[in-house]
């Protein structure tokens, strides 16, 4: 009894919500033939994973303990961490809670959406590999197991890539995926190997406690090696490119993983290098870096999403759109900013998710994500119009769905950044990050118009709406994405304030691990002033009646059609703006809503054509440029 | 001696880099990621070689103050990578002989369907 209450201990729960995915992957690969065993075994792992970390909640994210967790109970010796270590904090206990509910979902939703392809069990063997590399990286306390679950997650994300290989431009994909993130898991391995040489420790507490006191060239060299590697996980600009590709071709409950879970991770792993590993946060300049890459993938990614016309290859460059946003909240090193930030990565996970299986949904019914082929969906699929719409005004921050609050906090944060230091610059990001999230709107106009509304184009009069089991993956999405908008003082003081404190408070960190943290100064002070200053229900209520006065006003008025594509008829220039509501197939494009706009820019949209060229040698070239780049900035600043 | 060890790794590190930048045959990247995990591989050996230092097996009662041997936990993080890379190379070569089914060609210029 003793040793199972032992074994029960929720201090062994980490290393168990990690071991239930692989063990359930391994199991899957031996028993899996079998369809139901399969399912049954996909959702009992990931269930279990799921629970762990939530029994974790209240020890660790409500009464700030620290798990120290030494593997096989090999303590530190001599003062040396000898064994390997996991060590759970509230920020990666956050992490982790964002991996296994979105693993959890895109879980849910697989065993529908999947069921038209064969090789399940290769399907499922990688996915909870893929996660359970995921969940790995986010609860280990060292640094090579991190890139140990840094390669494994690699692995499977490249090969579910490929997963369909005869889609166009699959294996193309994960190549490209493949020979990038290798690089940068090369970079993180360097990294790892010059510290070591430094320090003769791998363990992060102690690394923590010893590099920033003993900064010289070599280990500037390893936080490049190492902030770039995490880069590549991430997707920041520049290695945009891959990510759009990868969320193309892979099936979309792997992209709901790939976005929403595997680039959280690199923002993991660069919180965890710049904020404990260097401690360099306090550096303006180091904020300089994290905020400029920042606001650069913000603006360059929603650009380019707007001159897509696939449906998830736009999702995708909306993805790391927002993770700059991410980036850019948590370069500002203030409270307010961190904690903006992960409340901006729990709605990206949600909102992103919820758009991905809507995606998901459309290609499943009607094998085409080609913003030009679709049309109409609304009539034949209205649950899932209605779920992508709550994902739409979830992205473009439209209140009082999530993506505002956090995006409102962001903006709180830049601008309070450039007030209390009065660095006129910062005032530069709150702008771009305003008109980033007006583009995202106009993106989303642009894709709800030309997937959901306007005519049916031929051929898909047969489209029904999709399974029970996929709406209520997508449910579960929406119904969190409408929750954490409305309550976000809950969010606030209950996820994102216990893991921005744990951010700001690196010598508990490190003392935790029983090594000597007094030496730790915190670069600010934590205080959470401005946080959560607007009133969800208000705009609730505006939001109701404005949509009830447009029900009243488009119902009630007699609205003239006839009149209208009669004019349209005579000016045969007009037709783009009349074209769908009366005439026959003159649906309105994914790629003409916006032509005006794009005509105008056309220079800057035809160089970002010409630059993302697709040739995996310019994309090599820009991660070694960036490595470059970073070496020589670490090497100057640090 | 352990100098020219580190010139050599990360001489072999940029090859594997110049490699996959310039090369246009798909097959050649992936000897130039080989190249490079070979350079990160010489890198770790080096980090842990003490010269003069035995092989870092002993028992228990035979530990003390005295011995002296190689650090064992690059050894351990080499071994891992070799495997790492030896997956990378499967993988990718695996990836290769789609891409040429499917293309017709290992050129990536011509490989490149997915751009813009």
């Amino acid at each position: 009894m003793n040793f199972l209450g032992n074994v029960l201990s929720y201090q062994h729960f980490p290393i168990y919500a990690i071991m239930v995915l692989f063990l359930g992957s391994f199991l899957i690969a031996v028993f899996g033939e079998n369809r139901i065993a399969r399912n049954i075994l996909a959702l009992l792992s990931i269930t279990a994973s799921l629970g762990f970390i939530l029994k974790l909640v209240g020890p660790v994210l409500m009464d700030g303990e620290i798990i120290a967790y030494w593997m096989g109970a090999r303590e530190p010796a001599g003062g040396y961490a000898i064994g390997i270590a996991l060590e759970v904090d509230a920020l990666s206990l956050f992490f982790a809670l964002l991996v296994s509910i979105a693993v959890f979902v895109s879980g849910v939703y697989s065993i529908q959406y999947m069921n038209r392809d064969d090789n399940e069990k290769e399907y499922y063997t990688l996915y909870l590999l893929l996660c359970g590399g995921v969940m790995g990286m986010v609860l280990s306390g060292d640094l090579f197991n991190m890139f140990i679950m840094v390669e494994i997650l690699t692995f499977a994300a490249v090969a579910l890539t490929a997963f369909r290989n005869t889609v166009r431009g699959a294996v193309e994909a994960a190549f490209k995926y493949l020979v990038v993130g290798c690089m940068g898991s090369t970079c993180i391995l360097v990294g790892t190997a010059i510290l070591y040489a430094q320090t003769h420790t791998l363990n992060f507490a102690q690394l923590s406690q010893l590099v920033p006191g003993d900064v010289n060239t070599a280990t500037k060299v390893a936080f490049a090696l190492l902030f770039v590697g995490f880069g590549t996980k991430a997707f920041i600009v520049p290695f945009h490119p891959l990510a759009a590709d990868a969320h193309g071709a892979a099936p979309a409950s792997i992209s709901v993983i790939i976005s929403g879970v595997l680039t959280k991770s690199g923002i993991y792993g660069i919180i965890r290098i710049t904020y404990f590993l260097f401690q360099s946060m306090g550096l303006g300049t180091m904020q300089f870096l994290l905020v400029f890459i920042g606001s650069l993938s913000m603006f360059i990614c929603v650009t380019m999403a707007l001159a897509q016309h696939d449906f998830k290859r736009l999702l995708a460059f909306h993805s790391i759109s927002q993770i700059g946003y991410v980036l850019t909240a948590v370069g500002l090193c203030t409270a307010l900013g961190v904690s903006a930030g992960l409340y901006h990565a729990i709605n990206h996970t949600l909102f992103k998710g919820l758009l991905f299986l809507a995606a998901g949904a459309v290609l499943h019914e009607t094998g085409t994500t080609d913003l030009n082929k679709l049309g109409g969906l609304a009539k034949k699929m209205p649950y899932t119009t209605v779920l992508f719409l709550v994902g739409a005004f979830s992205i473009s921050g439209v209140p009082p769905f999530n993506g505002f609050a956090s995006k409102w906090m962001v903006y709180q944060a830049t601008y309070q950044k450039a007030v209390e230091s009065g660095n006129i610059g910062f005032l530069l990001v709150t702008i771009i990050a305003l008109v980033t999230s007006v583009l995202t709107l106009a993106s989303f106009v642009k894709v709800s118009h030309s997937v959901f509304f306007g005519q049916l184009p031929e051929g898909l009069e047969h489209v029904k709406e999709v399974s029970f089991g996929m709406r209520f993956a997508m449910a579960i999405f929406a119904v969190l994405c409408v929750v954490t908008g409305l309550f976000p003082n809950l969010v606030t003081s209950y996820l994102t304030e216990p893991a921005a404190r744990a951010v700001f408070n690196v010598a508990h960190y490190i003392e935790a691990m029983g090594f000597d943290g007094s030496a730790v100064t915190e670069p600010v002070a934590v205080s959470f002033s401005h946080v959560g200053t607007w009133d969800p229900v208000s705009w609730l209520l505006v939001l109701c009646i404005a949509l009830l006065s447009v029900t009243i006003v488009a119902v009630g008025s007699k609205y003239d059609n006839v009149s209208r594509s009669k004019a349209a008829a005579t000016e045969s220039k007009y037709e783009l703006f009349y074209g769908g509501e009366a005439q026959e197939l003159s649906q309105l494009g994914g790629d003409d809503l916006f032509w005006g706009f794009k005509h105008n820019w056309r220079g800057y949209f035809n160089y970002m054509h010409r630059l993302h060229s697709g040739i995996v040698n310019d994309y090599a070239l820009w991660a070694v440029v960036d490595l470059a780049l970073v070496m020589l900035f670490s090497l100057i600043v640090l | 001696m352990i100098m020219l060890n580190y010139i050599a790794s990360f001489f072999l590190i940029g090859l594997g880099l110049y490699a996959i930048v310039t090369k246009y045959n798909l097959v050649k990247t992936v000897i130039g990621l080989s190249i490079a995990d070979y350079g990160v591989n010489l890198l770790l050996i080096s980090i842990g070689f003490n010269p003069g230092g035995t092989a870092p097996i002993f028992t228990w009662s035979e530990l003390d103050y005295n011995s002296f041997f190689v650090d064992p936990v690059p050894q351990a993080l080499t071994l891992t990578s070799i495997v790492i890379g030896a997956c990378v190379t499967a993988m990718s070569l695996a990836l290769v002989i789609k891409l040429e089914e499917q293309y017709g060609t290992i050129d990536t210029r011509k490989i490149r369907r997915l751009r813009g």
